[in-house]
């Protein structure tokens, strides 16, 4: 294993990413203790079940470390993490799509924890995550990127390669469905 | 719903599964499972000189179980006695051409062969002409 490199909180991602393809372990738990829970939070918005979202956590951790080579800095590592966790959540689903032998969709939605779980969730969030499976794909990360991680669309383009432009499209239209379905 | 609450209510989406998350734990658990199972560093490329390598040795291997399962045919080489004498008979000698013409002689004595006309001898022939009488005798 290489020296580990000695870091501060202000060592960027792309120290701890050059860190990791030199084998530095410790560069790889810290990217992933900066970058775990906002992953968390895109995963369970986009329809991961709650007692799944650490399983796919890791997961999308391991392929991200394992393809870092593909990583060239055209996005921010967060925004190009939270894209392999989309990648990873589909075939989460399609997997346990063939296993249960029921739609996808219903896979993602159904399973979003235990009953108690929903009581505590306002009856708006709730609407608001079952829309979102209603949505294309693209659509509902397009959303989740730009309203719950605060991303520019620049930077959504860049990461699901795709244009600025289209990106904002992809996010006036998920916004117009939602607000439908939201509608009292 | 304006845009701005829809983005806030986005917002608390999925913070619950998140502050769940035992991060320090995870991040254990992937490196263990980076160090289990090591990053393949098999490139594209790699695997692209590796199919390559496949192709050529399907089509040399199919090649050599082809000819194997082909009779041999050599060209340009006869089987037939009379022409391999015939082709060589202008690397001959007059002695030599003389003691096959002997040798001839025997046969032409029992055997029915078309001698150019004008001749008695097989002697007198030129070796043109012997040409002619040993094509004669191919049948």
């Amino acid at each position: 294993m290489a020296n580990p490199l000695p870091r501060t909180d202000a060592a960027p991602d792309a120290a701890l990413i050059a860190a990791w393809r030199d084998g530095d372990e410790h560069a790889a738990a810290e990217l992933v203790g900066r970058h775990a829970r906002p992953l968390a939070r895109f995963l369970a918005g986009a329809g991961a079940p709650d007692a799944d979202v650490d399983d796919l956590v890791q997961e999308t951790f391991i392929r991200a470390f394992r393809s870092v080579d593909r990583f060239r800095g055209q996005c921010q590592f967060r925004t190009w993490l939270l894209t392999i966790g989309g990648n990873v959540l589909k075939d989460f689903g399609r997997r346990a799509a063939r296993r249960k032998v029921v739609p996808l969709d219903d896979v993602v939605r159904d399973a979003t924890g235990d009953p108690q779980e929903h009581a505590e969730a306002s009856e708006v969030e709730e609407l608001l995550a079952a829309g979102l499976q209603r949505l294309p794909r693209l659509q509902r990360e397009v959303f989740l990127l730009r309203a719950q991680q605060g991303l520019e669309y620049e930077e959504i383009a860049a990461a699901l390669a795709t244009t600025p432009g289209a990106a904002r499209v992809h996010y006036h239209h998920a916004v117009r469905r939602l607000k439908e379905i939201l509608k009292p | 719903m304006n845009d701005e609450k829809l983005e806030n209510l986005a917002k608390r989406l999925g913070t619950e599964a998140a502050a769940r998350l035992d991060v320090a734990a995870t991040a254990r658990k992937v490196v263990e499972r980076l160090r289990e199972q090591p990053v393949r560093r098999i490139t594209w490329v790699q695997q692209a000189w590796l199919r390559i390598a496949a192709a050529l040795v399907i089509v040399l291997g199919g090649a050599v179980v082809a000819s194997r399962l082909t009779p041999v045919r050599r060209s340009g080489i006869s089987t037939h006695p009379a022409h391999f004498v015939a082709d060589d008979l202008s690397d001959l000698s007059t002695d030599e051409l003389r003691d096959v013409l002997a040798t001839f002689d025997e046969l032409i004595r029992t055997d029915s062969v078309a001698v150019p006309e004008g001749s008695t001898d097989l002697h007198e022939l030129d070796a043109q002409q012997l040409r002619a009488v040993l094509r004669s005798l191919e049948g």
